[in-house]
């Protein structure tokens, strides 16, 4: 025993090691890294980096060229209309400032947000509320094997005759319980709400949405073929979208309110990429991260279709390798090397 | 035998047991009714929107005090034994000295697994007043994590009291803090479920340390 206690600590300690020793020394030969803040133009359709420059920024193209902030007209649109500088067409159409913020749009998404253990209780919201702004949700659901199940979060009872009725539209349009993706955004900061976007165990793209206290369930047969992973409802101003969808083969793809279903070729990971979208009336430039490098796509607005993508590799920087239980890229306690 | 030896623990801990359930009680106590008004005030709705939406089981204030108590009652049983050299003579009793200091070690588990269940379960049934059984699972399952810290600074405290040379117990000391640092290392909800049972296996394990000290302890190293 004494030998096997001796073995313990000594394995103990070698892991103390690995996992401190490594963290200190990343730690402090840690330096700063940034990478421009990059985004398709409508002006030049090319990507423009932003840079710093005698305490002013500046807009550089792929070929070294410098502009200033009209090169992104619609990002900076209500800068350029306090100096007067908008310009009154874009791509050959009229533009207007409202036009311009009712129709951009960001969205991220964090692969720490994707990679943990969410509960299976989702906030329900009324999204055409009596007083018409979004009110706190009092309803909840709790998704279970065989159902969805609609609770009164104030006094934690079961609605059953909503329930049922709710579990009863959803089975008529072909949904076979349990939900196996569930997304929805049930805050009140925000334009509207299109209530959840969820799969079933078939993985068939539905919507349920609660209207004047009663939970419509849509079903979007396009998506059917799909296979999909992840989820993220967008409830943008311009309603343009539904939802932001990732395939099983790792695309892109966008839901319209009509249901329409448009796959893209942009190549997309959430478990393992952080995603941001900047949208406007024109391009959606969405980038993709790892820590390895990122990678922007240009998406025309509307059609979807790919017009220009830019890769950038990160500078490999020493990191001394050792045993770490957390990860940039999951929000679980678990050792990996 | 193990009556008399079980009674000798007893008379060890039971003020500081009282201790423990008087601060764990009171730390309930303060959470329930800090979690009642908020309930009256705001209605239960609050509780389920912070349960989804943010990294809180809403009781984090119980979060150190099974690894604490698991220190404290280790201190408690062989504090004594040690500095009054009466270690000595309790392995000389006629018991096998692995099964005398494993029962002593096993009072010291139950009284702690004891204390962390009937915290879970009054946890549990107050919080399903106003929750579902999923979040009052997520909630339980996040404070498993908590009580196996308990159990761990238990066992390696025992370790670090029995072990004859003080510089292996510095080395154990550190090692327990390194330890503990781990079962903290997360606060978001459920992070460790995944690793939690090879956790509770090296936890287990890390038994053989007191069993190791003993060995050594009747060896006479210095």
């Amino acid at each position: 025993m004494k030998r096997i206690s001796a073995i313990f600590i000594t394995l103990t300690a070698a892991a103390v090691v690995l996992t401190v020793g490594p963290k200190l020394y990343n730690l402090i030969s840690a330096k700063p890294e940034s990478t421009p803040f990059t985004l398709y133009s409508c002006v030049i359709h090319d990507f423009t980096a932003l840079y710093q420059e005698d305490h002013d920024y500046k807009f550089m193209d792929r070929c070294g060229n410098v502009y200033g902030d009209e090169v992104q007209p619609l990002f900076y649109a209500s800068i350029l209309a306090s100096r007067g500088m908008l310009p009154d067409s874009l791509e050959g159409r009229k533009v207007s400032l409202e036009e311009i913020e009712r129709n951009n749009l960001f969205i991220t998404m964090d692969p720490r947000d994707v990679n943990k253990v969410i509960p299976p209780v989702y906030l329900l919201m009324e999204s055409i509320p009596e007083r018409l702004e979004l009110q706190d949700p009092e309803e909840a659901f709790v998704s279970r094997k065989d159902g969805l199940y609609i609770y009164n979060m104030g006094d934690n009872t079961l609605q059953e005759e909503k329930t049922e009725r709710l579990n009863a539209d959803l089975r008529a349009l072909g949904f076979t319980f349990p939900a196996r993706c569930i997304e929805g955004n049930p805050t009140d900061r925000k334009d509207h709400d299109e209530g959840y976007l969820l799969t079933d165990s078939e993985d068939k793209l539905f919507r349920i949405k609660q209207t004047g206290g009663v939970i419509r369930a849509d079903y979007y047969p396009q998506a059917d073929s799909l296979h999909l992973k992840n989820l993220k409802i967008t409830e943008f101003e311009n309603h343009a979208t539904l939802g932001f969808l990732v395939t099983g083969d790792g695309h892109l793809a966008i839901l319209k309110e009509n249901g329409d279903v448009t796959v893209t070729d942009v190549p997309m990971c959430p478990e393992k990429e952080s995603i941001l979208i900047i949208g406007d009336m024109f391009y959606y430039t969405v980038e993709t991260s790892t820590p390895e490098g990122e990678n922007y796509f240009a998406l025309k607005t509307g059609t979807f279709e790919l017009v220009d993508t830019l890769s950038r590799t990160y500078e490999k920087s020493f990191s001394m390798p050792g045993i770490s239980f957390t990860s940039p890229l999951h929000s679980y306690v678990k050792p990996h090397f | 035998m193990f009556k008399a030896i079980i009674y000798k623990e007893w008379l060890k801990t039971r003020w500081l047991i009282a201790g423990i359930a008087a601060v764990g009680a009171g730390m309930l106590f303060y959470s329930f009714l800090n979690l009642a008004k908020v309930v009256e005030f705001r209605g239960a709705e609050i509780l389920w929107s912070t349960l989804i939406a943010k990294d809180t089981v809403l009781l984090e204030l119980f979060r150190y005090v099974p690894a604490a108590a698991g220190v404290l009652l280790a201190l408690a049983q062989f504090l004594p034994e040690v500095q009054m050299k009466r270690l000595k003579l309790t392995l000389h009793l006629p018991v096998k000295e692995s099964v005398m200091t494993g029962c002593i070690t096993c009072y010291g588990l139950v009284v702690l697994t004891a204390f962390c269940a009937i915290h879970a379960l009054v946890c549990a049934v107050l919080l399903g007043r106003w929750i579902p059984a999923e979040l009052v699972s997520r909630i339980t399952s996040t404070m498993l994590v908590w009580y196996l810290a308990g159990w761990a600074a238990y066992l390696w405290t025992c370790a670090i009291c029995i072990e004859p040379t003080w510089r292996l117990r510095i080395v154990l000391a550190a090692l327990l803090a390194a330890l503990m640092g781990l079962f903290f290392l997360s606060p978001v909800p459920e992070a460790y479920n995944g690793f939690l049972p090879w956790l509770a296996l090296y936890t287990l394990a890390s038994a053989m340390l007191i069993f190791g000290g003993i060995e050594r302890f009747k060896e006479g190293v210095q």
